[in-house]
């Protein structure tokens, strides 16, 4: 075993230990560390895959904005009720069903794959070959990502608008 | 730039990492081994500058707060596609430049629209 699938073992296991401590622990603070946990060995993952751009999003955006703007969204809400917990047993073999399905068209998928070229010179100047890739070739999702940041934007403020003014007459 | 450079040279990040992570767990246990531990009703209260607390400290927040979060998400992802868009500019010329003017149009409009709304003002 080299140095690299033990890199790879170990950020892959640290993403999924991070994903079940999010399921399984109580406190919503704890869990968000988790998810944090889980968005940082991705990043990791992300530089060994020789993106490091991606992997600078991934933690200026997912492990910073993005947390952020779950724990105001969980403070919003009333997080101190309590967990109601409904054990389903069709839905307990449901869920173990899809599992299975799930792991077994991924372990096919993967097996099958062929990789047509390998890519191995994206470590080279990762960024701006992003960019050149982005802003020549890709303009129209690019710009379409502006509408949907604005679409999301507003939205957000006529949610939260109407909100505000439910609370005001309340009071 | 050789891939092994590039691969080799993260292990240093890996280095610097394990230490952040050592140094704060190692002063918090030699921390606790250390101090003396004899809690008490009276110390393990909240410490509010003296005053006696009352109610519960976990309150539900101000939806501002999740607006002013919002903004700053949506600001944080306009920054990040600035970021190549400056790296690539020698080599994309002018067309690069009217794409990022429209890109930043459209979410100054979205900005305006927080701003008539009144969401950048605390009252």
């Amino acid at each position: 075993m080299n140095g690299e699938v033990l890199v790879f073992l170990i950020l892959a296991s640290l993403a999924v230990i991070g994903g079940l401590l999010m399921l399984n622990l109580k406190k919503v603070v704890h869990m968000l560390l988790s998810l944090v946990l889980t968005f940082l060995s991705i990043a990791g993952l992300f530089i060994m895959l020789s993106a490091e751009f991606v992997a600078v999003v991934q933690v200026l955006i997912y492990s910073g904005a993005v947390t952020i703007m779950m724990i105001f969204g969980i403070m919003l809400t009333r997080h101190q009720d309590e967990q109601r917990v409904q054990k389903n047993r069709v839905r307990t073999w449901v869920v173990l069903i899809g599992i299975l399905v799930f792991f077994y068209t991924m372990y096919e998928a993967i097996t099958r794959f062929v990789s047509v070229e390998q890519a191995s010179e994206l470590h080279i100047e990762n960024t701006k070959q992003i960019g050149m890739a982005l802003y020549a070739k890709y303009v129209i999702p690019f710009e379409l990502t502006s509408v949907l940041l604005l679409v999301a934007l507003i939205g957000a403020i006529v949610l939260a608008k109407r909100e505000e003014e439910e609370e005001v007459k309340q009071e | 730039m050789d891939f092994f450079v590039y691969q080799n040279s993260y292990v240093f990040v890996a280095a610097f990492l394990l230490l952040g992570l050592l140094l704060p767990i190692t002063a918090l246990t030699v921390g606790r081994w250390l101090r003396p531990h004899h809690p008490d009703p009276l110390k393990s209260t909240t410490y509010e500058s003296g005053i006696e607390p009352f109610h519960d400290a976990r309150v539900q927040f101000n939806v501002r707060y999740y607006m002013f979060a919002l903004l700053f998400v949506i600001f944080d992802v306009e920054t990040v596609f600035l970021y190549p868009w400056a790296v690539a500019y020698d080599e994309l010329g002018l067309f690069a430049l009217v794409e990022m003017l429209i890109f930043v149009v459209m979410l100054l409009i979205g900005l305006i629209y927080a701003w008539k709304k009144k969401v950048l003002t605390w009252t």
